[in-house]
């Protein structure tokens, strides 16, 4: 293990490393993407593989550097007021649709106030403080808000607001739309031709507004339904590109020894995946607090980072992850201490009951991991049962609260206020869905910190208020925190600029060339 | 026989029906719904966003109604929508039907011909030690899970000495055509075929040796060789034919159960068929491909074993006769 | 008894299977003496080959598992659910065989087409999706097993006292004014044994296939460490660590080997008239 994890170390130097060489134009770039998509038309479908193909045909108002600071995409440059209540987007004026129709202020309009309003639930919760959205004039548009809503300028990301084109959705049953088969965005790669369970293929759109960009000629999507095969698919040559999650963890570090071979985490800070497990605090021994915080200490992170997501990724520290804005280490650190985790079951009097473990049912790695948890928490005494299911059963019970403990893993998207406060909020306690606050956690002074820091104006009010609802949460434990997952895109070190933003490979393309 | 094909065939009709709605109460009772599975692929998902998708599959409809209207479609040949996957349920079964075809059906000639050529073998050599051999080997194969076999073919001939592709149906982006695609796929055919066959190679061995020793016994053989035919002739003339009979049975039988076996090869050769569709069908709830998989694999078992008996008649004279 | 013992051990593979089954049976019996600690605790680096450490000759598994533990503890799994579910199927095989075969006419049609709808339906996949809607656990695999194994046990019993009803003794029963379920209890089934007996070593074989099949794919009570699940486990590591996936599967070979030679020897013992025809 340890020889591995050294290459792997070695790679990423090669892999962070700054590319010299100025960028070629040409070429085609072979990737695989799994599993095969439902639907390329980002505004109906947000899959992971739907945003990763289609994250570089459509495109947003913005991107984000690794550090989730905005940039420039359709809009060239914007303000916000000083009351945090309005946003003025200024857009490129020479922006066409793959279609060749032009693109203007009122294509943003319709994308977010009409057609992703009624499609995009995750989208749907921000747009709750927007109180208009108008074009004033072509190249213009403005966001107002009827509160301040910290976040704000972090929806801005193409899987989050896709720009949709308005002479093709408006007045129609956006579902039964025949262009979804053909996407039209305004993106550096234009949808060509989608051979299902076979390949997608995205060609250069020769019209982009920025000169030069895209280098590439064709993306080439490969659709090959097992890992083992993908894995031997890299191996021959047969695809460039392996984006996070398209190989067995276990095939990592047999990969990345290959020549010519880089690897890398970057690429998922917008995203910011993090794992924990659920802890039930409505009933059984998982409603003490010391029972919670005898998990945290029970559990060998490190070594389940190291057997199991080949030392890729970190032990997360608190409910909010390192690459989100807003995260704090200034609170209650969990280390592998299994005589702590001893003492503070013996001070609660746990008495053997035996609590259920729910596995997530994504494959190999999971289970492995359910396995050694249950082996870390039986070790300090405590009874575990593993309780089987599939992906249908798990949604349905954590939907339905029941489980003892269960894993999961969930997006931050930037910041607390879209993907951390969900969890613990108590408005948020309701059965029917399993990404809200499933453990039935309830603190009023989590709520009243939640609910400030969300509309706080200043970023230094928002970071105090934060850090202290992280204070409290690592210290209640209302779920077990896990790791914040590094999922590998494993490609050849001659493909530069591949992941440079906070989305990675998602909207990467643009800027990525291969070296000849 | 034009009376008795008819007669199988309402009966055949009438069982795809009971499977049918066997399987339609068993997987509605299944914890969770398809609506969920794919909400929970979205990443997040609201209320609304489930009702919808609950009103796009119909599953807001009452069981019974949504058990009608797919029986109703299934009586013109509709075999409904996969809402997961976009597509027909009838595509996506004829998709991969050719290659779950393709396998099981060399898997049925390499087992059969094997087998039974392994097993008159053994029968001519009662005894000797290539008898032992060969008895003890159909021993061993009817004793390994074929999944094991699988994977240790895998090891030896793939990873070990790479003479084989150990994984998929055809080269990825090889891009060949004609001639060497043919060529392609059979190279990626012979360790799944193999190893799905050995089970029945065995049966076939065990089955064909008894009978043809069994058959040799009896007095129609006793007279011919009285009457002073060669060995050889008494062999291929007499008694391999009756020898046949248990044979025919079995090889109906075997037709339906290399489907289900296919779910393990189709695994460890990550092979492209129905029974890897079933598979991740069963996990996603998505009821129409699973009910689809179900309807078809069990019509063709009804069809081998129509055939089955048909075979029999020609082969059996008594049976024609009654 | 030593007629029977006598006729047994004439078949030589028969001994065999018994030495060989009798061994497997001892370490299960003795896994939680051999194996104190629990097959799941990790206990040495992952992926250690076999034959590198005195203490774990088997190596260990992908967390650093004892794979000879795992094969000790897997025994007992493997023999207990092909016993339980071999069990079941014959409390739903012989009363369906033994009623159709003794009331014969619509009963036995009706029986009969209820068993030949279950042989229709493709055995393993059924299995898959009757435990996967009930959860894999130890109960719904015993379960699943047993729906789908006990049609060839109806088919046997019902052939078997189709022939026996017409006996005299039989006969003489039912003019004696017995009732029926004490005829077929008394006089029927206990001539019925030899060949379920027979046939029942040779589906716990089977039924220990099909359970190492199910927790290939996943479906094993994910609490059991159970052979199939350790070679299921090993699958996508198979290039790394050949021995995972070796060892757990030459000891069902051997299992249900031995099992088959049994059968075949208890045909020999229990059917003297039909034996050591093709022998």
């Amino acid at each position: 293990m340890l020889k591995k994890l050294s290459l792997l170390a070695a790679t990423f130097i090669v892999a962070t490393g700054t590319a010299l060489a100025d960028p070629v134009s040409g070429g085609r770039a072979n990737a695989v993407i799994q599993p095969e998509p439902p639907s390329l038309m980002l505004g109906l479908v947000q899959n992971g593989p739907t945003q990763m193909v289609a994250g570089n045909v459509y495109e947003s108002l913005l991107r984000y550097g690794p550090d989730l600071e905005p940039l420039p995409q359709l809009a060239k440059s914007w303000e916000i007021s000083e009351d945090g209540l309005t946003y003025t987007f200024h857009l490129y004026d020479n922006v066409k649709w793959h279609d060749g129709e032009p693109f203007s202020a009122e294509d943003v309009v319709f994308s977010a106030d009409v057609f992703l309003r009624e499609t995009h639930p995750r989208l749907r919760q921000s747009l709750k403080y927007v109180e208009s959205i108008t074009a004033p004039d072509a190249n213009t548009v403005v966001f107002k808000l009827n509160e301040p809503f910290g976040p704000f300028i972090g929806i801005f990301e193409v899987g989050t607001m896709p720009m949709i084109p308005k002479h093709i959705y408006e007045g129609t049953d956006y579902k039964a739309n025949p262009a979804n088969n053909t996407p039209i965005g305004t993106g550096p790669f234009k949808f060509t031709e989608w051979t299902k369970g076979s390949h997608i293929l995205l060609t250069k759109n020769e019209d982009y507004y920025i000169d030069g960009l895209p280098y590439l000629d064709e993306i080439y999507w490969h659709i090959i339904p097992d890992a083992a095969s993908r894995s031997v698919a890299f191996e021959t040559g047969v695809v460039d590109i392996l984006p996070g999650g398209s190989v067995e963890n276990f095939d990592v570090p047999r990969l990345t020894a290959m020549e010519n071979t880089c690897v890398t985490d970057k690429g998922w800070e917008f995203i910011g995946p993090l794992s924990w497990m659920w802890l039930n605090n409505r009933e059984g021994p998982t409603a003490d607090k010391r029972f919670r915080q005898a998990v945290m200490y029970a559990m060998d992170r490190e070594f389940a980072k190291d057997a199991l997501w080949n030392g890729l990724g970190k032990v997360a520290q608190s409910p909010v992850s390192s690459s989100t804005r807003f995260f704090s280490d200034d609170v209650s650190q969990y280390p592998y201490d299994p005589d702590k985790a001893r003492a503070l079951l013996e001070e609660m009097g746990y008495d053997g009951t035996p609590v259920r473990l729910l596995p997530l049912p994504y494959g190999e790695t999971w289970q492995r991991w359910a396995e050694a948890i249950k082996q870390n928490l039986e070790e300090v005494g405590v009874k575990v049962e593993i309780v089987a299911t599939d992906v249908a059963g798990w949604n349905q019970k954590i939907s339905d609260w029941d489980y003892d403990l269960a894993f999961t893993y969930l997006y931050q998207y930037g910041d607390p206020a879209l993907g951390v406060a969900r969890t613990y909020v108590s408005s948020n306690i309701a059965k029917g869905s399993p990404w809200n606050n499933v453990e039935g956690y309830e603190n009023a002074k989590v709520d009243e910190l939640f609910a400030k820091a969300a509309t706080a104006v200043s970023k230094e009010e928002r970071q105090a208020l934060y850090t202290q609802v992280q204070q409290i949460l690592t210290d209640d434990v209302p779920v077990a925190w896990l790791l914040e997952l590094g999922f590998p895109t494993i490609y050849r070190c001659n493909v530069k600029d591949l992941v440079t933003t906070a989305i990675g490979v998602n909207d990467g393309f643009r800027d990525a060339y291969i070296e000849k | 026989m034009l009376r008795f094909i008819a007669m199988r065939l309402v009966k055949a009709a009438i069982i795809l029906i009971a499977i049918v709605t066997l399987n339609f109460f068993l997987i509605h009772a299944a914890p969770g719904d398809p609506a969920a599975v794919m909400a929970g692929e979205a990443g997040a998902a609201d209320d609304i966003f489930l009702e919808q998708l609950r009103e796009q599959f119909g599953l807001d409809k009452p069981l019974l109604t949504q058990l009608g209207l797919y029986l109703g479609g299934i009586i013109q040949l509709d075999l409904g929508f996969s809402y997961r996957q976009q597509m027909p349920v009838a595509d996506l079964i004829f998709d991969r039907l050719p290659a779950t075809l393709l396998l099981t059906m060399t898997a049925f000639v390499i087992s059969l011909v094997l087998g039974t050529l392994a097993g008159v073998l053994a029968s001519a050599r009662v005894g000797k030690w290539s008898d032992t051999l060969i008895s003890t080997v159909a021993l061993l194969f009817y004793a390994t899970p074929l999944y094991w076999a699988a994977l240790m073919a895998v090891l030896i001939f793939s990873v070990q000495l790479n003479w084989l592709p150990g994984f998929g149906y055809e080269t990825v982006g090889g891009n060949y055509e004609g001639l060497d695609r043919v060529i392609d796929i059979a190279k990626h055919l012979i360790l799944p075929a193999t190893t799905l066959g050995l089970f029945f190679m065995a049966v076939y061995m065990r089955m064909t040796r008894a009978s043809m020793l069994e058959v040799s016994t009896l007095d129609f053989v006793k007279t011919a060789r009285a009457k002073g035919l060669k060995p050889g002739i008494i062999q291929r003339r007499h008694v391999f034919r009756n020898a046949l009979l248990p044979v025919v049975t079995l090889a109906g039988l075997q037709a339906g159960q290399l489907v289900g076996g296919a779910v393990l090869t189709e695994t460890v050769f990550a092979w492209p068929g129905i029974g890897r569709l079933m598979f991740e069908a069963l996990a996603q709830r998505d009821y129409n491909v699973l009910l689809g998989v179900f309807f078809v694999s069990a019509a063709m078992v009804l069809l081998f074993n129509l055939i089955t008996d048909i075979l029999y008649r020609v082969v059996d004279p008594r049976i024609r006769a009654s | 008894m030593t007629d029977f013992w006598k006729r047994y051990q004439r078949n030589r593979g028969a001994v065999i299977g018994l030495i060989i089954l009798l061994a497997v049976v001892l370490v299960a019996v003795l896994a939680p003496v051999l194996f104190p600690q629990s097959p799941w605790k990790m206990v040495q680096r992952p992926f250690l080959p076999p034959f590198a450490m005195e203490r774990f000759p088997l190596g260990t598994d992908t967390l650093g598992r004892n794979v000879l533990a795992g094969l000790a503890h897997g025994a007992q799994v493997s023999l207990l659910v092909g016993l339980i579910s071999t069990l079941v199927s014959l409390v739903i095989g012989i009363p369906i065989g033994a009623l159709a075969g003794y009331f014969g006419g619509w009963v036995d049609d009706a029986l009969m087409r209820f068993t030949e709808f279950f042989q229709t339906v493709p055995n393993f996949a059924l299995a898959i999706v009757l435990v996967a809607i009930f959860e894999p656990s130890v109960q719904s695999i015993v379960g699943a097993i047993a729906i789908v194994s006990w049609p060839p046990v109806a088919r046997l019993v019902r052939g078997e006292v189709l022939s026996l009803r017409s006996r005299e003794y039989v006969e003489a029963a039912i003019l004696s004014g017995q009732t029926n379920a004490t005829i077929i209890w008394r006089q029927i089934l206990p001539n019925t044994l030899s060949p379920i007996i027979v046939l029942a070593s040779l589906m716990v074989a089977t039924a220990i296939l099909l359970e190492s099949s199910l927790s290939f794919l996943g479906l094993g009570d994910p609490n059991l460490m159970s052979w199939g699940y350790m070679i299921g486990a090993a699958r996508t590591v198979i290039r790394q660590a050949w021995w995972l996936s070796f060892f757990p599967g030459l000891a069902i070979v051997l299992t249900v080997l031995a099992l088959n030679l049994i059968g075949e020897g208890l045909n020999d013992a229990l059917n003297p008239r039909l034996s050591r025809k093709g022998k």
